[in-house]
Order: C-alpha cells, then sequence, then structure tokens
C-alpha cells in the first residue's frame, strides 16, 4: 500500500505543481499581456480549386494603453503618433491590385470576407472626435497617410471622394468616412513602407518570402493594414492599438511534374512549395515574433471530396488525413511535418469539416530551411464556400446621356444547405445589405430604383426594408445609396436597376485621361445573416493565434463588385481657344470690311473705271497679267506698254513696308521674351 | 448706299471728293494733268474717320490692360528692404551688462576699469551679423567701503558692500560657493558678475547663473586677474566658451517653427544575437525633462523614441588584437549611418518645418562586438559615440561581455542596465550641446588660463542659455530678413503671380514681430525676443511657401497673348494699314494741290 501510495502523492504532487505552473504561467502572461508589446505573424496557405494556390500573411502587433506613449519597443512610431494626432478609433487601408475570383475562389470564408477588397485603395476610419471635427481630421489623414504609404491617397481629401455611410458599412457609426480610389495604382513603392511598420521588416521570419516579383506576379495582391485602438479608460492615458497587417497574395504555382504524363496532368492539381511559388525559404522566425507559424489549411469543399475518394479505398477518410504519418497519405504529400493539426468545429448544417495543419518556423534555421511543398497525388476537383448570393453590377443603355446602374445578385447553389436550414420558418428571408457610392456626375434618379425577383418586377416597398439615401451636391458631395433588401430564400436571381444622367465637368475637373472613362467605385454586397466564422478546436489557450481568432470572429458575409467604367462626353480640350480665335476672326473680318467701307472713294473709282474703259486695260488686270505670267514663267507680251517704273517702285516700297512691319512685329516679340 | 450717300450730300463730300471729281472737268486746260496737280483742298473725313478709329483703339488698351491684371497683395518692399539694411549695418546690438568684483585687492577702480575695458577691445572680434553692446563698472570691495567705477553706475549700486569675503572661497566646494554668489548677486539682474579674490588656493570657475569667481594667490598682480576677467568675459559670457569656426556660428539646429523633435532611436544590430530595450520613461522624466524645460524659450522640444532591429551599420570595422575588440575609425564615420537600413522616420507628430535630431544607440551584433570607435590620434574614445551637425547623433554600446546569450528567449525582455543608460544619456546631452555648439568638456582653456565651468544639472547653465537666446534672435531676424528678401525679389521678378492677402499679412505681421524682436533686444528682454524673432522667421517662411505661390493659377503673359492675338492681331493690322493709307494720301493729294495753288499762281 505504502508502495502505491506513495506514486500517488509523488503524481498528485507532481500534478498540483504542473497545475501551479500552469497557473503562474497564465497569471504571468495575462499581466504581462497587459503591458508589454507583442507580434505576431502568420502564414496561411490554401489550395484553391482553379489550380492556384492562396496565400495569406498576417502580421498583427498590439501595443497596450500607457500613459506615456512616447516610447515604443515593437510597435511601429509612425502608427502610434497617427492614431494620437488624428484621434482614430479604427481604421483600415487597402491597396489591391486585381479582382477577387469570388466564383472559383470562395465568397464565404473569412479571408475573401474580410480580405477581398476593391481595386485600388479603399480607406475607412473611425474618429474619436465630435461630428464637426471629423471632416478637418480626415484630410489631414489622408495627407498623412499618403506620405506615409508612398500613395495618391490625399485625392481623398476632397468632399467629392468620400462619403459618411450611415448604417450599412459594417463598423455602422457616425463617425466613419469611407473613400475609395479605384484606378490607384498598387505596386512595391506601398509594399516597402508597409513591411517598415513591421519590426523585423522583411530582414527576417515570415516576411522573408515577400519577393517582389513574385507577389506582383500574382492573380490578385491585396495589401491592408487594420488598426484599433482600444479605449483607455482614464483620461491622459494614451489608448492601446491593435495593428493588423496582412497580405493576400493569389499565385499561379508552376507545374513541377513535367514528367508526367499529359492527359493526367491536365487534372491533378499542380504541386507546389513554397520555395516555388515565392522562389525564398523561411529560415527561422522573426525572433521579436510571440508565435511565427504557418497553416495549410484545405477547405470543406476539400476535405468532402477527399473522403468521398477515400470512400472507394476503404479507408477511414477522417484518420488518413489528420494521421501524423504523411507519406502513406494516398492523396498529397506534404514535405514537412505538421505540428498540429486542427479540425473545424462541424457546425450543424454540415458534416464537412475544414482541416487546417500547423507548422511551427522556429523550429527551423538557416541551416534547415523551412520550404513546406504539397504534392498531390490524384486529380481532385472541388468548390469552394460560396456567399449565398454572387453580387456583379453592370452599366445599362447607351450614349453619352444617361444610362442605368444594375445590381445583379445570383443565388449560388452552395448556399442552398443554407436556405433549407433557414426554410422551416414560413417567412424564410435573406437579408442583404447594399452600400453603394456614386461620384456627383453620376446623376442617380432615385426615384427609378426598380427590383426585380426572379425576372418579375416587385414593388421596391416589398423589397427594400429599409433606405437611406443621401443625394449628391454638385462638386460638392458623392450620392450615398444605403439599402437593405430582404429576399424570400428561395430566390434564385434579384437585380436592381438604378437610372442616371450623366453630368457635365468643368473643364478644369477631367483628369488628364479623360477619355478612358470615369470609375464608379465597388458596391459592397453584405450578408448580415450569415456570419463568415471558423472555429478550430484549440486547447492550446497558451499558444493563441491572433490568425486563427480572426477565424473565429463573427464577421458579415461580404463581398464587393466591380469597379463601372462610365464614359462622359469629353470635350475637345482645345475648343476654348478655337472658338475664341473664330470668334475674333469674325470680328476681324467685320472691322476690316467697315474701315474699308469707310475709307471708300465710290466716284474715284468710277473714274478709275472710266479710264480703264478708255484705255481697255486698267493697271491692276495689268498687273495681274503680268503677275500669272511670272507665275507660268512664260514671258508674255502685255498688250499695252506697261505703265512705268513708277507702278513697279511703289510695289515694291508697299512690299518692303509690309516685310518691314512683319520684321518689326517678330523683333518687338523677340525682345520681349529673350 | 455709297452712290446714292454722294448724289445727296451736295457740299462736304462733293467737297472733298472733289479732289476725285475736279480733275475731269478742267479736261479742256491743256497743263493740267491729274495725276500731279489739283485743285481744290484734299478733304480730311476719311483721315479722321481712320484716326479716331485707330486713337480709339489706343485708348482701349490701358481697360484691357486693367482687365486682365491679377490681384497681387501689396507686399511693404520698402520695410523690407529697409529691415534688412538695418540688420546689416550693424544695428542689432545685445545690450550686456558686466559687473568686475575685486575683493582683498587695494587698486583703483577706474584703473582697473580701463586695462579690462582695453583687454576686451583687443579680444572682442566682432561678429559679422550680431555685435553686443556691453558696459562694465567695476567694484573694489575693501570690507569697509566700496570704491566703485563709474561711481554713477545704476548697475554697481546692487552689490552690498562686504557681503563677499575671502572666507567664502575658502572652501572648495565649488557649488556651494556658487549657490552663495548666487544668494549675494540674485538672480534677478541680468548682468554678469566675476569676483576675483585674492587668496587662497588659484582657482577659476564659472558657475551656473550669470556669475563666475577667479581665486589668486596673495602675490599676483592685479593686471593679470583684469587680462583674465576680461577673456572670461568676451569668450565665455559673450561667445559661450566655443572656439571660433567650429560650427558657424549663427547655425542653430532649431525648425523653422521653433520645434524641434529629439527623436532618439535604439537600433538594434541583429535581434537574432540579442535584443535590448530600454526604460525610456524614467530617462524621459529625470534627464530630458529639466533640459527640455531649460531649453524652452529658444526652442519647444519635443521628445520621442522607438526601437529598430536589423539595422546593421554600413561601415566596417576590424578586429583590433591588441584591445581585443572590433575598431572603427573616424574616416569610416561618413558612413557608419545607414540609411537604407535604419529606418529614423520622419515624425507624424511633428509640423512640416520642426528640425528632428536623431540620437541614435548603436547595439552591435555579436559579429562585431566590442565595437570600439578609435580616433585620430589611435586613442579610443571614451564616448564610444559623435555628432554629425544638424543630423544629430549616435552612441555604440556594447552589451556587458559581448557574449551570446544562451538563455535569450524571443520573449524576454533584456533591459539596458540604468546605469549605462544614464551615461548614454549624459552622452547625447553632451552631443545636443555640442549640436549647438557648445563645448561637451566641463573646462574653457583660454589663452590667460583655465576656467572651470560648472555643469548644470539641466544641461545649460543660465548664461548658456542667455548666448543661446542672443543667438537664436540674432540668427532668426537674420533668417527672416533673408527669406522676406528673397519673397520681395521673387514677386518682384514675376509680374504675372498672383498674390494673396493671407501672404501680403503675413508679410506684415512677419515684420511687426521682428520690429519688437529687435526693440526687444535693446531693452535686454531675451526672451521675449527670441520669442518675436521665431515667430517673425516662422511668419516669413510661412509667407514664402505659401501654397498660393506655388499654384498653377501663374497667368503667364504666353496665355494673354494667345488669347487676344487672333482678335488684335488681323484687327490693329486693318486699323494700322488704313491709318498710314490715309495719311499718306491726304499728304499725296496735299502736295498736288500745293502744286496746283503754285502752278495757278505763277500762272496769273
Amino acid at each position: 500500500m505504502a508502495l502505491l501510495r506513495r506514486p500517488l502523492l509523488v503524481l498528485i504532487l507532481i500534478v498540483t505543481y504542473q497545475f501551479l505552473q500552469l497557473w503562474i504561467a497564465v497569471g504571468s502572461v495575462i499581466e504581462e499581456g497587459q503591458k508589454q508589446e507583442e507580434f505576431y505573424e502568420e502564414l496561411l496557405l490554401k489550395p484553391l480549386p482553379d489550380r492556384k494556390v492562396l496565400t495569406h500573411f498576417h502580421f498583427q502587433s498590439s501595443a497596450p494603453p500607457t500613459s506615456n506613449g512616447r516610447h515604443h519597443h515593437l510597435f511601429p512610431k509612425a502608427i502610434s503618433q497617427l492614431v494620437q494626432k488624428f484621434r482614430v478609433k479604427e481604421m483600415e487601408l487597402s491597396f489591391t491590385q486585381g479582382r477577387w475570383n469570388y466564383e472559383s475562389w470562395g465568397g464565404f470564408d473569412s479571408i475573401p470576407s474580410s480580405n477581398a477588397k476593391p481595386p485600388g485603395v479603399e480607406l475607412w476610419a473611425v474618429f474619436d472626435v465630435p461630428q464637426h471635427l471629423i471632416d478637418a481630421l480626415w484630410k489631414n489623414l489622408t495627407h498623412t497617410l499618403s506620405g506615409l504609404f508612398c500613395a495618391s491617397i490625399n485625392f481623398l481629401e476632397s468632399s467629392t471622394a468620400y462619403s459618411a455611410p450611415e448604417w450599412s458599412f459594417p463598423p455602422a457609426s457616425g463617425n466613419l468616412r469611407y473613400g475609395t480610389l479605384p484606378r490607384e495604382a498598387v505596386c512595391t513603392e506601398n509594399l516597402t513602407p508597409w513591411l517598415k511598420l513591421l519590426p523585423c521588416r522583411d530582414k527576417a521570419g515570415i516576411s522573408m518570402l515577400l519577393d517582389r516579383p513574385s507577389i506582383y506576379r500574382g492573380f490578385y495582391h491585396s495589401q491592408r493594414l487594420h488598426l484599433i485602438s482600444t479605449g483607455s479608460g482614464s483620461e491622459g492615458m494614451d489608448p492601446g492599438i491593435i495593428l493588423e497587417q496582412t497580405l493576400t497574395v493569389v499565385l499561379q504555382p508552376n507545374s513541377q511534374r513535367a514528367s508526367l504524363d499529359r492527359a493526367s496532368e491536365k487534372h491533378i492539381q499542380p504541386s507546389w512549395s513554397l520555395s516555388s511559388i515565392f522562389g525564398k525559404q523561411v529560415s527561422g522566425k522573426c525572433v521579436l515574433a510571440e508565435t511565427s507559424n504557418v497553416y495549410l489549411l484545405l477547405d470543406r469543399g476539400l476535405v468532402a471530396e477527399l473522403k468521398q475518394l477515400h470512400e472507394e479505398n476503404e479507408k477511414s477518410a477522417e484518420k488518413v488525413l489528420t494521421s501524423e504519418n504523411f507519406r502513406t497519405n494516398p492523396c498529397f504529400e506534404l514535405s514537412a511535418k505538421p505540428d498540429r493539426i486542427f479540425i473545424e468545429e462541424s457546425s450543424l448544417l454540415s458534416k464537412n469539416s475544414s482541416v487546417l495543419y500547423k507548422f511551427k518556423v522556429e523550429k527551423y534555421s538557416e541551416f534547415e530551411p523551412f520550404d513546406l511543398g504539397l504534392t498531390w497525388k490524384i486529380p481532385v476537383v472541388w468548390l469552394c464556400r460560396q456567399a449565398p448570393l454572387h453580387a456583379s453590377r453592370f452599366l445599362m443603355g447607351s450614349g453619352n446621356e444617361r444610362g442605368a446602374i444594375a445590381i445583379s445578385l445570383k443565388s449560388t447553389q452552395s448556399s442552398e444547405s443554407f436556405m433549407g436550414a433557414n426554410s422551416d420558418d414560413e417567412r424564410c428571408e435573406l437579408r442583404v445589405d447594399v452600400f453603394q457610392v456614386v461620384p456627383w456626375y453620376v446623376k442617380v434618379y432615385f426615384h427609378s430604383l426598380q427590383v426585380f425577383v426572379d425576372q418579375q418586377p416587385k414593388a421596391v416597398s416589398d423589397i427594400i426594408e429599409k433606405i437611406h439615401v443621401s443625394p449628391s451636391k454638385d462638386k460638392v458631395s458623392p450620392g450615398v445609396m444605403e439599402l437593405v433588401l430582404k429576399l424570400p430564400c428561395s430566390v434564385s436571381s434579384a437585380a436592381l436597376t438604378i437610372e442616371f444622367d450623366k453630368g457635365f465637368l468643368h473643364i478644369d475637373e477631367y483628369p488628364p485621361d479623360a477619355n478612358q472613362g470615369f470609375d464608379i467605385p465597388s458596391a459592397i454586397v453584405s450578408f448580415p445573416n450569415f456570419h463568415a466564422s471558423m472555429v478550430f478546436l484549440e486547447n492550446d489557450s497558451l499558444n493563441k493565434s491572433p490568425l486563427l481568432s480572426k477565424f473565429q470572429e463573427k464577421s458579415h458575409v461580404m463581398s464587393y463588385t466591380e469597379v463601372l467604367l462610365v464614359p462622359l462626353t469629353t470635350p475637345d480640350f482645345s475648343m476654348p481657344y478655337n472658338v475664341i480665335t473664330i470668334t475674333c476672326t469674325v470680328f476681324a473680318l467685320y472691322f476690316g470690311s467697315l474701315l474699308n467701307a469707310l475709307r471708300r472713294r465710290v466716284a474715284e473709282e468710277e473714274r478709275f473705271l472710266k479710264d480703264k474703259a478708255a484705255k481697255k486695260t486698267g493697271r491692276l488686270p495689268l498687273l495681274l497679267s503680268k503677275l500669272s505670267a511670272k507665275l507660268r514663267g512664260r514671258h508674255s507680251e502685255p498688250p499695252h506698254s506697261p505703265p512705268g517704273p513708277a507702278s513697279s517702285s511703289f510695289i515694291n516700297s508697299k512690299l518692303v513696308l509690309k516685310v518691314i512691319l512683319v520684321a518689326g512685329v517678330a523683333a518687338c516679340w523677340q525682345h520681349y521674351f529673350l | 448706299m455709297a452712290e446714292i450717300s454722294e448724289a445727296h450730300d451736295s457740299d462736304s463730300s462733293k467737297l472733298q471728293d472733289s479732289g476725285s471729281e475736279a480733275p475731269q472737268r478742267p479736261e479742256s486746260e491743256p497743263d493740267f494733268d491729274p495725276k500731279i496737280t489739283r485743285k481744290t483742298k484734299p478733304g480730311l473725313k476719311r483721315l479722321f474717320l481712320t484716326f479716331s478709329v485707330l486713337f480709339s483703339f489706343l485708348l482701349g488698351f490701358p481697360f484691357l490692360w486693367k482687365s486682365v491684371e491679377i490681384y497681387r497683395s501689396p507686399l511693404p518692399f520698402r520695410e523690407i528692404d529697409s529691415l534688412s539694411t538695418q540688420l546689416r549695418s550693424d544695428n542689432l546690438l545685445f545690450p550686456l551688462h558686466f559687473h568686475a568684483l575685486f575683493v582683498g585687492f587695494d587698486s583703483e577702480p577706474d584703473s582697473l576699469r580701463r586695462s579690462i575695458l582695453s583687454a576686451i577691445a583687443r579680444l572682442a572680434s566682432q561678429n559679422p551679423k550680431c555685435s553686443n553692446n556691453y558696459t562694465l563698472s567695476v567694484t573694489v570691495d575693501l570690507d569697509s567701503r566700496c570704491l566703485r567705477s563709474p561711481t554713477s553706475s545704476p548697475h554697481s549700486s546692487t552689490y552690498q558692500c562686504g557681503s563677499i569675503t575671502a572666507a567664502d572661497f575658502v572652501q572648495n566646494d565649488d557649488v556651494a560657493v556658487d549657490e552663495r554668489l548666487a544668494s549675494v548677486f540674485g538672480g534677478k539682474t541680468k548682468e554678469y558678475s566675476v569676483v576675483v579674490v585674492k587668496g587662497g588656493n588659484e582657482r577659476a570657475v564659472v558657475g551656473k547663473h550669470r556669475h563666475a569667481w577667479m581665486v589668486v594667490g596673495d602675490g599676483s598682480e592685479v593686471e593679470v586677474a583684469a587680462a583674465k576677467v576680461a577673456e572670461l568675459l568676451v569668450k565665455v559670457f559673450i561667445n559661450g566658451g566655443r572656439e571660433e569656426g567650429s560650427i558657424r556660428n549663427e547655425f542653430m539646429p532649431v525648425g523653422a517653427d521653433g520645434k524641434i523633435v529629439l527623436s532618439f532611436n535604439l537600433l538594434n544590430a541583429d535581434p537574432r544575437d540579442w535584443a535590448y530595450d530600454r526604460d525610456f520613461e524614467k530617462i524621459d522624466d529625470t534627464l530630458l525633462a529639466p533640459m527640455i524645460e531649460a531649453l524652452g524659450p529658444v526652442a519647444n522640444i519635443s521628445v520621442e523614441s522607438q526601437v529598430l532591429y536589423h539595422t546593421p551599420k554600413a561601415s566596417f570595422s576590424y578586429w583590433n588584437q591588441k584591445l581585443e575588440s572590433y575598431v572603427f575609425s573616424t574616416k569610416d564615420l561618413p558612413f557608419f549611418v545607414n540609411s537604407n537600413e535604419w529606418h529614423l522616420d520622419t515624425s507624424i507628430a511633428a509640423g512640416g518645418r520642426s528640425k528632428i535630431l536623431q540620437f541614435a544607440v548603436y547595439v552591435p551584433s555579436a559579429k562585431e562586438c566590442p565595437l570600439l570607435l578609435q580616433l585620430l590620434n589611435g586613442e579610443i574614445s571614451k564616448t564610444n559615440g559623435f555628432i554629425s551637425p544638424m543630423w544629430g547623433g549616435v552612441v555604440v554600446w556594447n552589451p556587458q561581455g559581448c557574449l551570446k546569450d544562451s538563455e535569450f528567449k524571443s520573449g524576454a525582455k533584456n533591459i539596458i542596465p540604468i546605469q549605462d543608460l544614464e551615461n548614454m544619456f549624459e552622452v547625447f546631452i553632451g552631443q545636443f550641446r555640442q549640436l549647438f555648439g557648445f563645448k561637451s568638456v566641463n573646462v574653457y582653456a583660454g589663452a590667460s588660463g583655465d576656467w572651470n565651468l560648472l555643469p548644470s544639472e539641466r544641461g545649460f547653465t543660465e548664461w548658456e542659455l542667455d548666448v543661446l537666446s542672443r543667438q537664436h534672435t540674432c540668427f532668426n531676424l537674420h533668417s527672416c530678413a533673408t527669406t522676406l528678401g528673397s519673397l520681395s525679389r521673387l514677386v518682384q521678378s514675376l509680374p504675372r503671380m498672383i498674390i494673396m492677402d493671407e501672404i501680403g499679412k503675413q508679410v506684415k505681421f512677419s515684420l511687426e514681430a521682428a520690429n519688437l524682436a529687435l526693440s526687444n533686444a535693446s531693452s535686454r528682454v531675451y526672451e521675449s525676443s527670441a520669442a518675436s524673432s521665431s515667430k517673425a522667421s516662422s511668419l516669413a517662411e510661412d509667407a514664402f511657401f505659401h501654397p498660393s505661390i506655388m499654384s498653377v493659377s501663374y497667368y503667364s503673359f504666353e496665355h494673354c497673348f494667345a488669347v487676344y492675338s487672333p482678335f488684335f492681331l488681323p484687327v490693329s493690322m486693318h486699323v494700322l494699314l488704313a491709318a498710314l493709307k490715309e495719311l499718306r494720301r491726304y499728304k499725296q493729294e496735299k502736295a498736288k494741290n500745293l502744286a496746283w495753288k503754285a502752278k495757278a499762281n505763277s500762272a496769273s
């Protein structure tokens, strides 16, 4: 018994000791967590159905509230000064190139909902100041950001470029300002200042992968900066800030299987590795980061497909996917062994759940760099989860006078399950929020709003539950339309159309390439009933990951529509000068003829005519005939003897006078300018 | 129409046109040639008409000129010129008053005063930009009574006879002596006092306030002491103890808006070896805050700090076996600052024209640790740092032992020991003083002997601040005058540039502030003079960099010409030619008429 009891005692002791340790550790983490600045770096890789790879870099720095915000250990100084100076409560800035392909890359997960952005620059900010100060702060903020990120964000300063959405934009608040620049070109000069905000920049850690040529070769590239200041309770304290920097890139891996026969290669997904898509490897973590992880996400559709394949092979799919032994996985092969495997907490709606492989970068070093590779063994075809409705927007009508904007919403098949789940309710309704900003020169007639559901025109009041419209003011503010639509769940397609007139701009207001057309910024279509969240069964709360906690956040499913290009009537920019010239020419002609008429001596002319009749030839015809003869190069003898040297000298003096006059004008001109 | 009017008009048109008709009638006359003679006087109607059109055109030109005129706010060009000539003609004088007190000497104050004044006149090299206008009073304290020179000076009367005795200087505690003198002379008066005491061990000290003292041996002559006093007054109290020509005297690292941002950066060359942090708040409160407060009248200073990682230096260093350390020499200094990797960003919090001074602590990586700076003479620098004028300073700090900390964890926070940090910031304060042109050592070595300078815990002593504010005023006034002068030249050289009212106002206020600064300086109110001079200079800069000056609305003569020439060129051509033709014809016809008249006369 004693022997038995003693180990038990020891065990209890060990357990309590460990518990204590854990408790102390937790305590210290919480205590430290309130005081210390932290930095996390993470990378998510996800194979996409159309033979591409999604890479999503996620960096998070956080600064706790302090009484003296003048010193920062990890947090970028520029951002904390920005927050303090402009009293920013929340801000998001994104630079995007390319368009997120909602159909094949998915539209439901948290990555497309929060990281798929409209092309160009999008900026919104919530300020912590009274209403009347916001606009001034916004203007200063745009200038500062444009200096900080080497972009023309300062064009958002003009009141025609930004708007103040009331409630449809997700962090709905009266202190919000929103603006986009659809035509801003995004390139490496915007990435470098963004990287400067990271403590390790691209010198160490995951960010070493950011090879500029590979990134900008991608199909979609979105660089985002989101900051939220956690207000402090007491006065005089600087707010804590959480800065989230993400870079989402969709890349096409080069096929590595050149040796395989073509028939199978066509169907098989391309294999890739970090070094093949970025041309670089990760040599260890950024030492300043709390955690440095790489995740590989196999989404629901893919897992389901793999399971199906396995069922044919009569194996437990779940086990295979989550087993540690990757060499035996019949579907794909990973070049590195994952440290953890997470399975998504399956929702009630679907049996399938995504699988997430976690790789810790800290195990690797310069001598043993981390290079994750995925090699497919069998062809797989799957679909990403789609948003309940696929939104697209287009222009209708022709000509340079008027047109119409149409937003069409098409049901996606994959979302039927959601509809099914909600359809127990008799009055199942799908709520859709639409937020649309229209520049002032596109004059929208809000009364002409029409709604079509399943190709049938419906009364606006039946479908639209709530509408907020702030009409545009010429050269002052853009038009904003915020709508809440209630669509029946069984809807297969819906469309909104609204007519507009194209306005005329002042000649100064045209951009340099006016003939290219004018952009109408993307509309935002969000589905508040649907939340994009992935909850992974995670039991190590110590090792917290901002990326995974971001996935768990219940964010609205959101999608952006296309940017529309509206051709406006562009004037001939030389027209004012042409008008001036022709008017002046008419005036000059009038003056000339008036003067001639006034100076005319009719009687004298008559006398001359009589003279001419008497002499048969006048002086003028004689001269003309001489001139024509000279021009023809023939020497024709005049019919009568010429009037002599008197007339020729007269002509000469006239000519000389004219030449002198012209020369004098030229000399004056020259003198004036040289 | 013309014919009808011809038919109806009986006399006037007939009279005029008769010139053309007349020659037909006297066809019978044999010697009448219509080409060279005419009987009637040539008419004036058409000539008058064309010329009236021409003159109305010419009259219209001033109106046109007025209509295309652009708005130019009237700038006070004359005042600007007078300000710069006033500054150039050495009118900016800072009146200073010196008071020399001789304790235990038995000599004539008048002769002492004369010898000191002559020594001052010999030493004082006139600053080309700002000069000083000094007065001197000498008091000889004979315990019971005082001999003063000049006797009627309002300054010397503040000193109570016998309040300073040789016994005060027996103790060697300079700080205590300094406090004693401060209590005697009082902080209110802005005069500079020197006390010369006979007896005790020899020393010469400049205090933290506006006074200095010198203890001389019993046997020493009063003339030597007077020479030394004169040197102190000129070189230390007037010039701030700096060498001529080391850094240009009028150069101040203060932004155009009177602000300085001190940006402290801790650069960890390679955080994989070690990464350090520092307790900045404590240093900020204890060391920086008093200095910032002291410099308040000269500049508005703000402080910020950050830690940067992965910031290798750009120059090379070599292993020195003898010193057992890596060494970089002074000739590598221009390449030490790695502007590619050191992201010492400009501050967002600072305004557009603030001056940013970067102070960087460089923590070398394990590959180059310990890293030492070798001076030109082969010695190792004590501070291990250097300054770059108008940019800031760098200090290299080697971690303890330079051993790679095997227990270094990513999460763990290595903090620079507080003792090291204080030393480092003292070096920074020294560098900051150097950037202002002061010495970082506490000894002034003059030609006639050394003076110990008592350092202030605020970084700058009172007399140094006086020097700074005088210099700041001078620098600001000159920069204000230069900026306004450039503005006026620019405005005058571009006659078609729009000048907004705001610019006019800014120029006006700037001139007012400059004049106020001038008058304050001459009445010895240095602080307000410095403040208004910096206001003047910043307003002048505002006016010069006003966005509307740079705007595209600069309406050039070419535009004007291009718009109006399509009308005026053809029309003026017509009008001028018509006028010329009519004039010529009139002359021709008149000549004909005269010829006819002469002929008629000769005939009759």
